[in-house]
């Protein structure tokens, strides 16, 4: 596990933890999915979402556990997912860097 | 449906990792029911099955590309690229290992490019004709209608014109409906006037007709619905191409004149470029019929279209025209008992039983398809076998058994690509050949215009060869990929013949390959059976050196009955003076010459009821008619010259009717009545059968009347239409068209003359669909019995190969030849058995499908099954003979020292 660089984080990735970002407790791959479609209107595949997840704990961007298994899921339980510190200096590093590269480009798109 | 999830999970949870499994498996559910409360079930199930799936193929793809522990690279796009990289060098790997064996890379090619090639042509046919919308807006919605007569098994008769004008008066199911006339192939206009005089193919309509269908004028209007009134009717709309041709595409043409057959009619329009009809009219007039011909309730010579109305299905519409019929049939039991109205769509009317043939020939083209494939795939194996070096380093070194099976489909692929290729060329060259031998029924077809490659066929022929491709491909590669077969295969280098497995399945294909020759085989002798039997059929009368030409007179100069005798009389004497004529007749309705009317048939004192329809087909026809067409005289006396109008009138039956009317007595005396209460005729002869419709068609009941004598129940003016028949001396029929010509002319120059013919290519014409129909099917039995031929000899020579070692100890330890020899044969004997056995099953399921198109042979018959199969056992002999001939000539010394 060589990557830990800021720069591997690819822009999904990048989406994926700002959507778990966003959704604070409630972050488990069905609504990740359903966050980033209703920002960004992008319709990802649900295959692309789990394997993201999965590549981030790896990178050890994410922590995970698994919630008590309820009724409506057939019994079966949630994975939850929440930012471990890593991922949140990375996407402040990312932003920083993005911030800094944007300034003074705004009225060259208007 | 609840139970749907266990068993989508249980299929596709064994592509997704262990630990991820239940929270997928959650997530599914829990969307799954939102998704059941929101759209229902059945949706909620197809987006189950989809989502798994993609789920699936997502991490089967993400392992075999990966493995796990994922690696940290990029996102999702970045995966995508590596996906192609990884395919580019498999498909480089693969051109490469390929160009290394040309030989079999070329019997590989060609062997898909025949079975591609043949596919794609047909398929083009087949989507041209059955499959493409008609070039009519919303045609789906427009329908034929007919009428059927289910006593004489008829379902899409022509109509009779007051039937029809009922049906269109009484239905609420059609925004309009619109009647035209059935015209024989040689019933033309001429059209006189600027230029040179020129035969044009009319289309007689009603006024709606146009709306019908669809068609608006490019130029002009439509007709309007007085333009069917006698009188008012002499307008015309000119085809795109007779506006070009004729007319230098001048857009003021519209209320000019035009002459047809002397006839003087105003040009009202012009139909767009687009226009088509199977008959592909020249020019489109209104079928105008006057007040006697719009009463004709027994004379059935009519077609028609409808469209159905807005929210009227064909079933609502079949519903509402059967009250009518009923109600018709009640009210005139006479004409009408047992018929009823009919309808089907539209393309079914044009296409008829030409689809069943289509089908069969597409499908003998999928059997010589999955032939290749199973040739293709047995060569595969063979080379796998060979191949099994290269697998165990690239086993060794790390390879996945995934990774190998993707590397070996794609070589696959790239085969049948190239496959796919040639085969496109292959059938764009035999569509341009096959445009030239279609025969003139095909013409008439949707679609046949134009034939040819285009996206939609070449999407065909993409997803052919792919799938081709897997076919062939799958198990072969999953077979070479076996690491089981692997540790069989270091025996084999020992001199063993492959794993079980392996040599069961190369068996197993040859087995496929044999049986499927044999369906098709067994197909193809059957078309070929039934066209000699049907080329043998007697039509009853002597065709050869018979010169036909019909004739039409001009209504207004002929409206005299005795003027139209005079006309034929004066031709005749002209003729027959003439160097190579023999005899001269006319008649109203040749053989092979389209469909002739039937009039209801009137017995004198017969007071029985009938339990048949009692119909007859009424042909006038001259004094001289039966001796120039030599229909013998079964009974009684033929026409003479004082059979005229004045004197008693009289008719000739044949033999069909005959037989059907007065089985037990003697029917010469007796009086008839055809299509009217009380035209009385004497019956004075019986003459022989013919074939009319076909040389398929027995002969139906027929009623001769003398040209001579006036006969109105098919309408005023129906002697007007007649055709000339020629009897020819020796080979003079060339010489004769020009006397004919000559000779009308100096009659009435003014009289069109349509094209001179022979009756033996009438005859031919009949029988066009079905030799083209026997002669693809033999071509693709003839090309699958040269492919299993081949993969046989493939097989066996592979085998012999392999066993050299083993032949050799048999050999030393004092096997003779014949001993040899027989257990070679037997391997070979036991799969052609095998394979003869399968194929006769398959072919006595399959040419049932075919009953339709057999003549005088049952699609069961034990000849023909017996013959093929001894022909497939012959050459299954001659395929294996070089290899066995190899093994007993296999020097033991040599055999041994080699391993």
């Amino acid at each position: 596990m060589a990557a830990t660089d800021v720069t591997s984080l690819g822009e999904f990735e990048h989406m994926v933890l700002l959507a778990i970002m966003r959704l604070g407790d409630d972050a488990y791959a069905v609504p990740v999915r359903d966050e980033i479609a209703r920002c960004t209107g992008r319709d990802v595949s649900r295959g692309s979402i789990y394997i993201t997840l999965d590549r981030l704990e790896t990178k050890g961007y994410l922590k995970s556990r698994l919630a008590d298994p309820t009724p409506e899921r057939g019994g079966r339980a949630k994975r939850y997912y929440e930012l471990r510190p890593r991922a949140v200096d990375a996407l402040k590093d990312s932003r920083r860097a993005l911030v800094a590269l944007w300034r003074g480009l705004e009225t060259a798109l208007s | 449906m609840h139970d749907q999830f266990p068993l989508v999970l249980r299929l596709f949870a064994r592509f997704i990792p262990g630990d991820l499994r239940e929270p997928i498996a959650g997530d599914l559910h829990e969307e799954y029911l939102a998704m059941r409360q929101r759209l229902g079930a059945a949706r909620a199930d197809r987006w189950l099955w989809w989502q798994s799936l993609r789920l699936a193929l997502t991490f089967r793809w993400e392992r075999a590309a990966h493995g796990r522990p994922l690696p940290p690279i990029g996102d999702e796009l970045r995966g995508f690229g590596s996906m192609w990289d990884g395919l580019r060098q498999d498909i480089a790997f693969g051109v490469r290992m390929l160009r290394r064996q040309p030989g079999f890379t070329a019997v590989a090619i060609f062997a898909l490019a025949l079975g591609i090639g043949a596919t794609t042509a047909i398929f083009s046919v087949v989507d041209a004709v059955l499959w493409r919308p008609l070039p009519y807006p919303r045609a789906d919605r427009v329908m034929s209608l007919g009428e059927q007569r289910p006593r004489e098994s008829r379902w899409f008769g022509p109509i009779a014109p007051a039937d029809f004008f009922d049906w269109r008066r009484d239905s609420h199911s059609f925004s309009a409906v619109a009647a035209y006339t059935i015209m024989s192939p040689s019933g033309a206009y001429n059209l006189t006037g600027d230029g040179e005089p020129e035969r044009v193919r009319p289309l007689e309509v009603t006024p709606p007709f146009l709306g019908v269908i669809g068609v608006t004028p490019a130029l002009g209007r439509d007709f309007r619905a007085e333009d069917e009134t006698v009188g008012r009717h002499r307008v015309v709309l000119l085809s795109d191409a007779l506006w070009r041709r004729r007319f230098g595409a001048d857009r003021s043409v519209v209320g000019r004149t035009v002459a047809f057959d002397g006839r003087t009619f105003e040009i009202v329009g012009v139909l767009p470029a687009r226009f088509w009809w199977p008959t592909r009219p020249d020019v489109v007039v209104p079928l105008a019929l006057d007040d006697h011909d719009r009463t004709l309730r027994a004379a059935h010579f009519l077609e028609a279209v409808g469209r159905l109305r807005d929210g009227v299905s064909p079933r609502n519409a079949r519903e509402d025209l059967r009250i009518i019929g009923a109600r018709l049939s009640k009210d005139f039991p006479a004409e009408n008992a047992n018929h009823a109205p009919n309808l089907r769509p539209l393309r079914d009317a044009f296409v008829g039983d030409v689809q069943t043939m289509l089908l069969v020939v597409l499908g003998a083209v999928a059997f010589v398809l999955l032939i290749a494939c199973a040739n293709v795939a047995t060569l595969l194996l063979a080379r796998a076998a060979a191949r099994q070096k290269e697998v165990s380093i690239r086993t060794a070194v790390g390879a996945s058994r995934a990774r190998l099976v993707q590397q070996m489909m794609t070589e696959s692929l790239v085969i049948a690509a190239a496959g796919g290729a040639a085969g496109v060329l292959l059938a764009s060259w035999s569509l341009s050949a096959l445009r030239t031998v279609l025969p003139a029924r095909f013409a008439g077809l949707p679609g046949i215009d134009h034939l040819g490659i285009d996206v939609r066929v070449l999407a065909a022929a993409v997803i052919v060869s792919l799938v081709t491709g897997l076919i062939f491909g799958v198990l072969p590669a999953l077979a070479a990929s076996d690491q089981r077969l692997g540790v069989s295969l270091n025996e084999e280098s020992r001199g063993g013949t492959g794993s079980v497995r392996a040599r069961r399945l190369r068996s197993g294909l040859v087995v496929a390959e044999l049986s499927l020759s044999l369906v098709l085989l067994t197909g193809a002798s059957l078309l070929v059976v039934s066209f000699n039997n049907l080329v043998n059929v007697p039509p009853g009368f002597e065709p050869s050196q018979l010169v036909i030409a019909r004739v039409n007179l001009p209504g207004a100069r002929y409206a005299e009955h005795a003027r139209t005798v005079a006309f034929f009389d004066a031709v005749a004497e002209r003729l027959a003076g003439a160097p190579g004529v023999q005899r001269v007749g006319a008649t109203t309705s040749l053989p092979f010459d389209g469909p002739d009317s039937r009039l209801s048939l009137t017995i004198e004192r017969r007071t029985a009821q009938s339990p048949f329809p009692v119909r007859v087909h009424p042909r006038l026809v001259s004094t001289g008619y039966f001796q120039t067409m030599r229909i013998p005289l079964v009974r009684g006396r033929g026409f003479n010259d004082h059979d005229a109008e004045g004197s008693v009138n009289v008719a000739i039956i044949n033999e069909a009717a005959a037989r059907r009317y007065w089985p037990n007595e003697d029917p010469i005396g007796q009086r008839i009545s055809i299509g009217a209460e009380d035209d009385w005729r004497e019956i004075v002869g019986i003459a022989g059968d013919t074939r009319h419709e076909g040389l398929d068609a027995d002969a139906d009941p027929a009623a001769y009347l003398p040209q001579r004598q006036r006969f109105v129940s098919l309408g005023n003016g129906f002697e007007r239409t007649a055709t000339l028949v020629i009897r020819s001396s020796g080979d003079a029929a060339a010489s004769v068209a020009p006397l004919i010509r000559t000779a009308v002319a100096n009659v009435d120059s003014q009289v069109p003359i349509g094209l001179v013919r022979q009756m033996d290519d009438l005859i031919g014409e009949s029988i066009a669909p079905r030799r083209l129909n026997f002669v693809l099917v033999s071509a693709f039995a003839a090309v699958a019995l040269v492919l299993t031929a081949a993969g046989l000899y493939g097989v066996m020579s592979y085998l012999v190969t392999q066993r050299t070692r083993e032949i050799g100890v048999r050999m030393a330890l004092g096997a003779t030849r014949r001993q040899v020899l027989a257990l070679v044969l037997r391997e070979a004997g036991s799969m052609t058995l095998l394979g003869v056995g399968l194929g006769v099953a398959g072919a006595l399921v399959l040419t049932r499908s075919m009953t339709t198109m057999l003549f005088g042979v049952s699609a069961a018959n034990p000849l023909v099954y017996l013959s093929m199969s001894v022909l497939l056992a012959a050459v299954a002999l001659l395929a294996i003979a070089v290899p066995s001939s190899r093994a007993t000539r296999v020097d033991p010394l040599a055999a041994l020292r080699e391993s």
